[in-house]
């Protein structure tokens, strides 16, 4: 891998926030699209992807991908994302660490695999084959997850670190994630943080949620909460500065309510960081 | 228990897909606090909700019709007959139309897959390809004896359907946050136009005569042709005449990409 860009501050692009964004020309430094929303044929979506990614730089996310899953990779879809790629030409492409169906079938979900060499192996072969095939940086990114298989054999983030180091690759490191599993499995959000290679994260996102008591379900509609923030504190002081953005998939406020979310994301950032030193020493690694 | 990959993600699909949960049940753990069968099931109810969501998304009308609770049932139902298949969840709703308009209880009520395939095709004229349309000049620069054998390109986001039911009316209601009236059915059906011009989805009602010519234009008749066929319904003398206001609305509607004057 390149040593990673820093791009600032962004948001996930909405389609409720086109005309805003080119009205107001908002300061956001750089907008992940979902490669999803403009792998079509034409018409509203691509007409306004061409004018913001005029003026803003951005990253591709995706969500079809199905890296984990053991159904022959979608040569067509990587065919597709590297069109939409020389279009909107993104600082690198990212999707998740998860599988989302089996024998041709897609549940749209992001399932969580198993902590397994097998496993490893099988993701981190197929990442490998995916840069090939983009010939851009390509982030995986952790989900949030409810479940646990009975034969992984090592935690999260030693599984997420093993296919990041074996199959080359960045990480989008999902901070409401992290904290989200980290209740629903019982475990230490800053052990995760401490167990992830500093030179390898390139993106962090960060989000809402909600709280079912005893669990937390990843939903994407609510602002983000303290524990996260506090979280993203911990991040910011061992990955150092690291391009940040938020996602709202649901619920979508206006974007002021966004850009002022953004503004505690930089304010949490500069309060955590505030020599811009943090991570450097751990970036000469390998 | 040793597990390969493929054999997990068998067991979990099917326990999704309303299978049988036992093969998925024995590979994974719950804790106290929160039991394995409490965590399977967050899955097991994203995976519908998530998927009725898209489909109460892609067909309010259909929805605001049929109320909530059917709306439900109709959704389970398709989901239980036509799992995905699609890489993006953009595409799922593909066969509902069909899906009502075959399948009981809703095929004896045709008005619904009516509806549904009005909804699907606004949707499918949203993000059609884009393509730059002709204007008046393109039309006036053509010479009078190209006329005759003169061929139409159209809009790729156009399309073209026949309603028994006041469906556009409905949709439009609801559209508008109004109080929708329950579609009626006509004696005859009524041809209807579906594009997008710029950004912005229209549709129009055909008259009859209308419909047959753009029906012929869009598969390669030329001009003459079509003159000759709307004799049926317009004297000879004036189907010329009429043929050409015909084109001249497709082209003022921004329908019209293209004029071929070649045999």
């Amino acid at each position: 891998m390149p040593s990673r860009p820093y791009l600032g501050f962004g948001l996930g692009l909405r389609p409720d926030h086109y005309q805003a964004i080119l009205d107001s020309d908002p300061p956001v430094d750089w907008f992940e699209l979902l490669s999803e929303n403009y792998l079509v044929p034409g018409g509203k979506p691509l007409h306004f992807l061409d004018r913001i990614c005029e003026r803003f730089p951005v990253v591709m996310h995706g969500v079809s991908l199905s890296v984990g899953s053991t159904d022959p990779l979608d040569r067509d879809y990587l065919a597709d994302l590297r069109t939409l790629a020389d279009r909107a030409r993104p600082h690198w492409i990212s999707d998740h660490l998860c599988w989302t169906g089996i024998d041709q079938r897609n549940l749209h979900d992001l399932l969580p695999l198993p902590y397994t060499d097998e496993a490893v192996l099988h993701v981190a072969g197929r990442i490998r084959e995916v840069q090939a095939r983009l010939e851009r940086p390509f982030l995986i990114e952790n989900v949030s997850s409810y479940v646990s298989y009975q034969h992984s054999l090592m935690s999260e983030w030693d599984f997420l670190s093993a296919v990041a180091e074996e199959a080359d690759c960045g990480i989008l490191l999902d901070i409401n994630n992290i904290y989200v599993s980290s209740v629903n499995h019982e475990y230490d959000p800053g052990e995760y943080l401490a167990g992830v290679p500093v030179e390898r994260v390139w993106q962090f996102h960060l989000a809402g949620h909600s709280d079912h008591g005893d669990y937390i379900i990843d939903t994407h509609d609510h602002p983000i909460v303290d524990p996260v923030w506090n979280l993203y504190a911990d991040a910011v002081r061992r990955f150092g500065a690291v391009s940040t953005m938020i996602e709202r998939d649901d619920a979508i406020p206006p974007l002021e309510e966004l850009l002022a979310e953004l503004d505690q994301a930089r304010r949490i950032a500069a309060e955590a960081d505030p020599t811009g030193d943090a991570g450097k020493s751990d970036m000469a690694a390998p | 228990m040793s597990t390969s990959l493929e054999e997990l993600q068998r067991a979990f699909q099917e326990f999704l897909l309303g299978g049988d949960a036992t093969a998925i049940r024995a590979r994974v753990t719950g804790t106290e606090r929160v039991p394995a069968d409490t965590r399977l099931g967050i899955y097991a109810h994203a995976y519908s909700a998530r998927l009725l969501e898209v489909l109460a998304d892609n067909f309010p009308a259909v929805h605001t019709l049929l109320g909530d609770e059917a709306f439900a049932a109709l959704a389970r139902a398709y989901l239980d007959a036509h799992p995905s298949e699609f890489r993006s969840i953009r595409w799922f709703g593909n066969r509902l139309p069909a899906f009502v308009g075959t399948t009981g209880p809703w095929k004896e009520h045709p008005v619904v897959a009516e509806l549904a395939r009005f909804e699907w095709l606004l949707r499918d004229a949203f993000d059609a390809t884009d393509a730059v349309v002709i204007g008046e000049a393109e039309l006036a620069a053509l010479a009078p004896e190209a006329w005759p054998g003169l061929r139409l390109e159209f809009h790729p986001s156009l399309r073209r359907l026949d309603l028994h039911w006041s469906v556009t009316a409905f949709w439009q209601a609801v559209e508008n946050d109004e109080d929708p009236v329950a579609p009626e059915r006509a004696e005859h059906p009524v041809g209807w136009l579906i594009w997008r011009r710029d950004l912005t989805q229209y549709f129009r009602s055909l008259e009859v005569s209308e419909a047959w010519a753009l029906d012929r234009a869009r598969e390669g008749a030329n001009f003459s042709d079509i003159c000759e066929g709307l004799c049926e319904w317009v004297d000879a003398a004036n189907v010329a005449g009429y043929a050409a206001g015909a084109l001249k609305r497709w082209l003022a509607d921004g329908l019209l990409t293209g004029l071929e004057t070649g045999d």
